[in-house]
């Protein structure tokens, strides 16, 4: 299996003034490809400082984070910015689509900084919004669409570049639980498709979802375990 | 095994812009649906720079107008002209200023003179002895400055009759009661009647009138159409003065030169001429004055410069005030939409991205506020032309540099904030509500 994410000693220290922080206190992890792995953790344990540094948002204070064969600890603010256009697909919590631009904006956002050239990213961005089940509603605006759809956009756009991890931060945490259902099926049939997937959760119900389960408890590894009874929803998602 | 990701990739990828992909009009239209975005207050943004190009533009424009008036009606009333007149100081003043008065020192010999001496050298000479009078004709009667003259003042002073002619030397040494109306007489004392062959009287004294002088315009002084000339030797029977000496006095003498280059010289030779004939020695106690009528433009002109320099100045400031306004909005914008900088960071876009995307907002912010101002400015110069009679100037570079600083206002004021997005933390930004 081709390692997608390796992390050796990660360490994270936050300074507020005097007080100093350690969120991380030596994070060692290994994600292949292929896989769909959730983060799980209290809140304050670290998890998503974890994911902070996963996603390239943030810079560890030490060890070494290998992303795709690269290490991404060396980078400049730049290539880093274009590291995670190329590599990371986001997913949040509160969706944080652009209110101002249409779905199919929204989605071309990512190929837009990539430097894709207009006809391309509009043909890619059609593609994914037919495979999260939006075709249809591409000029729509962001408030004119339910919390789930939102959430399709959102794991869209993540998709456009056809990153090496979809990071999603709590995914379902502003989502009714059917709706939140769907969601993860979604995430699954991605990760059927071969897309390597880590979601960052505090619900144990949503963990169940994906195949490996690593918690995080007071900015160490607790434990780190496959899941042997993964939830398949009934039926899926179109 | 991977559909995802069946597109081959070349890893590490090669930094490329991020701006390739976006061409500058998508940019710019980014930069303006935030601008729609909130309406209101984009316009309030932007009205202090349109306020401050809007004066720029209607101040320079009223103020080269004013200038191109009052240099228009100083060449209609001759070129390549030198006045000689009683006084000292007021050198480089508008020509014509100095009136008749008690102080009279030109003498009609001292005009004779200078005919002998510079025959060669001049084109025209016309001594001039003025005063205001009474002038009736039928029930109607107005005050006329009434200039008496030799009939060379015609091409000397750019004075053609439109209708009938001038008078003649016959005339002159006949002493005749002939008279030349300036347009604005023949209005108002005629009332579109035909003057040739009518009887005015010019304080009780009866005169024909010969001819009528075209529409010169308002000068602002001495207005040409409000005159009636006369031949010399008659207004010096009837009307004039003498000096102390009893030699019969002239207000003003004109000196047409032969051309532009020589006319310095002419100038010279001609205040030597005076000062020895009025046996002055020192510069400082020269009783006459010899002015050079593009001394007197460039006084003008640069009177009115200086004028339209200072309330460009003025408007320079408030256009800078309206930067200001730019700025603060756009700090607030970027405080604002902190987590929009967020989201954008996190989708891959770099610094340099964010501050090209906030520094664009600026600019298209004070561009169009420019362009509306240079719009405003064209329409007020318009206005306040007509309430002064003037014809504004725009000269094409001034629109120019309105509008470039319209655009470097932007960009100076722009700067700092959109830097201050683009140093934004991508992790506090997406975290910021």
């Amino acid at each position: 299996m081709k390692s997608v994410v390796s992390l050796e000693g990660i360490r994270k220290v936050y300074r507020m003034g005097e007080i100093e922080f350690e969120a991380l206190k030596g994070v060692s992890l290994e994600i292949n490809e292929g896989e769909m792995v959730a983060l799980m953790g209290p809140s304050g344990s670290g998890k998503t400082t974890l994911m902070q540094i996963i996603g390239l948002l943030d810079r560890p204070s030490a060890g070494t984070y290998v992303l795709t064969g690269e290490d991404v600890t060396i980078l400049t603010e730049n290539e880093r910015a274009e590291a995670r256009n190329r590599e990371i697909g986001f997913v949040f919590q509160a969706f944080h689509l652009l209110p101002r631009l249409s779905v199919l904006e929204n989605v071309e956002v990512p190929l837009t900084y990539a430097g894709v050239a207009a006809p391309e990213r509009r043909a890619r961005a059609l593609e994914v919004l037919e495979k999260v089940g939006l075709a249809g509603k591409e000029h729509h605006f962001p408030s004119q669409l339910s919390g789930g759809q939102k959430q399709r956009v959102a794991v869209a756009r993540a998709l456009t570049m056809r990153p090496a991890i979809l990071l999603a931060d709590e995914p379902t945490g502003n989502l009714d639980s059917k709706t939140a259902v769907d969601v993860m099926s979604l995430f699954q049939e991605l990760n059927d498709e071969g897309t390597t997937v880590i979601i960052v959760t505090h619900e144990a119900d949503i963990a169940d979802y994906t195949g490996r389960i690593v918690r995080i408890r007071d900015g160490m590894l607790e434990s780190d375990q496959p899941n042997r009874h993964r939830k398949r929803p009934v039926g899926g998602v179109a | 095994m991977n559909p995802a990701r069946d597109v081959p990739q070349t890893h590490p990828a090669k930094p490329r812009s991020s701006l390739a992909g976006m061409n500058p009009l998508q940019v710019v239209s980014i930069a303006w649906r935030a601008i729609l975005g909130n309406p209101l207050r984009s316009i309030l943004t932007a009205l202090g720079v349109i306020i401050g190009v809007a004066a720029v533009i209607a101040l320079t424009g009223v103020g080269q107008g004013s200038t191109a008036n009052i240099t228009r009606s100083l060449e209609s009333l001759g070129t390549n002209l030198l006045t000689v007149s009683s006084g000292s100081g007021f050198r480089g003043g508008p020509p014509g200023l100095v009136r008749g008065g008690p102080g009279q020192t030109i003498t009609l010999k001292d005009a004779q003179a200078i005919q002998t001496q510079f025959a060669s050298q001049i084109a025209g000479l016309a001594p001039v002895a003025q005063g205001g009078q009474q002038v009736k004709f039928g029930a109607n009667n107005m005050n006329a400055t009434i200039i008496g003259t030799w009939p060379a003042y015609a091409s000397v002073r750019n004075a053609q009759p439109e209708k009938g002619s001038f008078f003649t030397e016959a005339d002159n040494q006949g002493r005749k009661r002939v008279a030349v109306i300036g347009y604005q007489v023949a209005q108002d004392l005629f009332e579109g009647t035909d003057p040739i062959g009518q009887k005015i009287r010019i304080a009780g004294i009866s005169f024909t009138v010969v001819g009528v002088l075209p529409d010169k315009g308002n000068s602002g002084f001495a207005s040409p159409n409000s005159q009636i000339l006369i031949p010399l030797s008659t207004y010096q029977q009837r009307l004039g003065r003498s000096n102390n000496r009893g030699e019969p006095t002239v207000s003003q003498v004109y000196v047409q030169g032969l051309d532009k280059n020589s006319l310095k010289d002419l100038q010279n030779a001609i205040t030597d001429l005076m000062a020895t004939r009025h046996k002055k020695t020192s510069p400082d106690d020269y009783d006459f004055n010899v002015q050079n009528q593009a001394d007197a433009l460039a006084s003008v002109n640069q009177v009115t410069q200086t004028l339209t320099l200072f309330l460009g100045g003025v408007a320079g400031i408030s256009l800078l005030v309206g930067g200001i306004g730019i700025m603060n909005i756009m700090l607030v914008s970027v405080t604002e939409r902190t987590r929009e900088i967020g989201i954008r960071k996190a989708l891959g876009a770099k610094p340099r991205d964010i501050l090209t995307q906030f520094l664009v907002e600026s600019v298209v912010l004070s561009v169009g506020g420019g362009v509306l101002g240079i719009l405003a400015g064209l329409g007020l110069a318009r206005g306040v032309g007509n309430l002064l009679s003037i014809t504004p100037v725009f000269s094409p570079s001034s629109i120019l540099v309105a509008f470039l600083f319209s655009a470097v206002v932007g960009i100076f004021f722009g700067f700092y904030p959109a830097s201050r997005a683009a140093r934004l933390d991508p992790v506090e930004s997406l975290r910021y509500e």
